[in-house]
């Protein structure tokens, strides 16, 4: 796998490092976003094809409630022991060259295992799957992607057989878990 | 299907060759160091009814297994009675097992990259649900088949139909679930053994679940519902 990362950090040393890193260890396809551009940025960041983006705790703590939805593909560079590191994947700024590799290796190797089981989920199913958690009934579904009920139930039955999850609560925890709904 | 169990059964061999049964047998007061005796002999020694006692062992063992008949001949209090006990080792034993090893796998696991928190509170949930039946069943539900019991001096004869009756509730659905996310969904790097252990534990509650589930939903809930029908 190359990932392909983003970079928002509030200082350029950690972006070109990082940058420089990625590239070397991972052969990864970084864009390193300016800071200025953040704000404008950040929403179409989240929403195109980059694998990760890679923020540092001042990008973090002004954007926290658009990054929590996607946790999945969020990592965070800190330097201190906070409870973001309960949410977030995150590598440590004074570790050592090898020790951030070593952790950065492991994030890409769990996220990509993952994206192939999300694969099995086409776009309408995971338009579904979103709804279900947020508390609508099959109607009320049926109603907002404009499709049958028994379009909804066909989808709804193949969401159970593909993640193995059949309850709404079930599924509600498995769309927080993969970014799919805030928490 | 599994040989049925008997009252010539010893109950060593029982336990031997499926020890999961051990859970149902502590309700019944009895604990590992059974000796040779049979069941028909325990339970003489422990004054415990011999069939409800072989009926329930049946159908913890197999699914399959669900003499309806038989299960309807049984008082409700000894149903009850044995609902209520399944209920405490759930509060007791099952449901902290669980979250002790849950605890103790996020404690020990590498924290990037996991999906352990998540699971945890969906487990939280599923407990609440569950105390929250727990809860009912001690306050509404079994008091009031039992002051129906006391007023019907004779078994209900003709308890109502099972047809139809859907043995499978939500518990038991995000029970299922639960173990799902953890072999399907479970991300990041764990300790194997920890993990196996709360894989262990979720599958033995789920098997009680199911048993239980069975039983109040095809045997005490047409039962209550005779009951109030003659009452």
């Amino acid at each position: 796998m190359h990932p392909v990362v983003a970079i928002i950090c509030s200082d350029t040393i950690s972006s070109l490092g990082i940058c420089s890193l990625l590239k070397e260890n991972f052969n990864a396809d970084v864009s390193v976003i300016p800071t200025e551009h953040q704000q404008m940025q950040l929403d179409s960041i989240l929403l195109t094809d980059f694998d990760f983006i890679i923020v540092d705790e001042v990008v973090m703590i002004q954007n926290l409630s658009s990054l929590l939805p996607h946790r999945n593909k969020v990592i965070l560079i800190t330097s201190t022991e906070t409870k973001l590191r309960l949410e977030f994947a995150y590598i440590s700024r004074h570790s050592s060259t090898e020790s951030i590799v070593a952790t950065l290796g492991k994030i890409f190797k769990s996220v990509s295992k993952k994206s192939v089981r999300n694969n099995g989920l086409s776009s309408r199913e995971i338009e579904v799957l979103k709804l279900v958690a947020a508390g609508k009934i099959n109607k009320e579904i049926a109603s907002e992607l404009n499709i049958s009920i028994n379009t909804v139930l066909t989808h709804r039955k193949n969401l159970t057989a593909k993640l193995g999850i059949k309850s709404v609560s079930g599924l509600s925890f498995y769309a927080l878990m993969n970014g799919y709904i805030k928490p | 299907m599994l040989p049925i169990i008997s009252a010539e059964t010893k109950l060593s061999q029982i336990i031997i060759e499926d020890p999961s049964v051990l859970s149902v047998l502590n309700r019944f007061g009895i604990s590992l160091g059974v000796g040779d005796l049979t069941i028909e002999q325990i339970c003489n020694k422990k004054d415990l009814n011999t069939t409800f006692f072989t009926t329930i062992l049946n159908t913890f063992r197999d699914p399959n297994f669900f003499p309806e008949k038989t299960l309807y001949s049984f008082r409700a209090h000894l149903i009850v009675d044995y609902l209520k006990k399944t209920n405490q080792s759930y509060i007791q034993f099952q449901l902290p097992n669980i979250e002790r090893h849950l605890s103790l796998l996020i404690s020990k696991s590498d924290s990037t990259g996991s999906n352990l928190l998540i699971i945890m509170n969906f487990f939280r949930e599923v407990k609440a649900e569950l105390m929250q039946r727990i809860y009912d069943d001690d306050n509404r539900w079994f008091p009031e088949i039992l002051a129906l019991e006391q007023q019907c001096d004779t078994v209900p004869d003709s308890p109502l139909s099972t047809h139809g009756i859907d043995t499978q509730d939500a518990i038991e659905d995000k029970v299922n679930d639960l173990i799902s996310m953890f072999v399907i969904h479970l991300k990041g790097d764990y300790d194997m053994n920890l993990g196996q252990a709360v894989l262990l534990a979720l599958d033995s509650i789920k098997k009680d679940i199911v048993q239980n589930n069975r039983i109040r939903l095809r045997i005490l809930l047409p039962l209550y519902q005779a009951l109030i029908t003659n009452s």
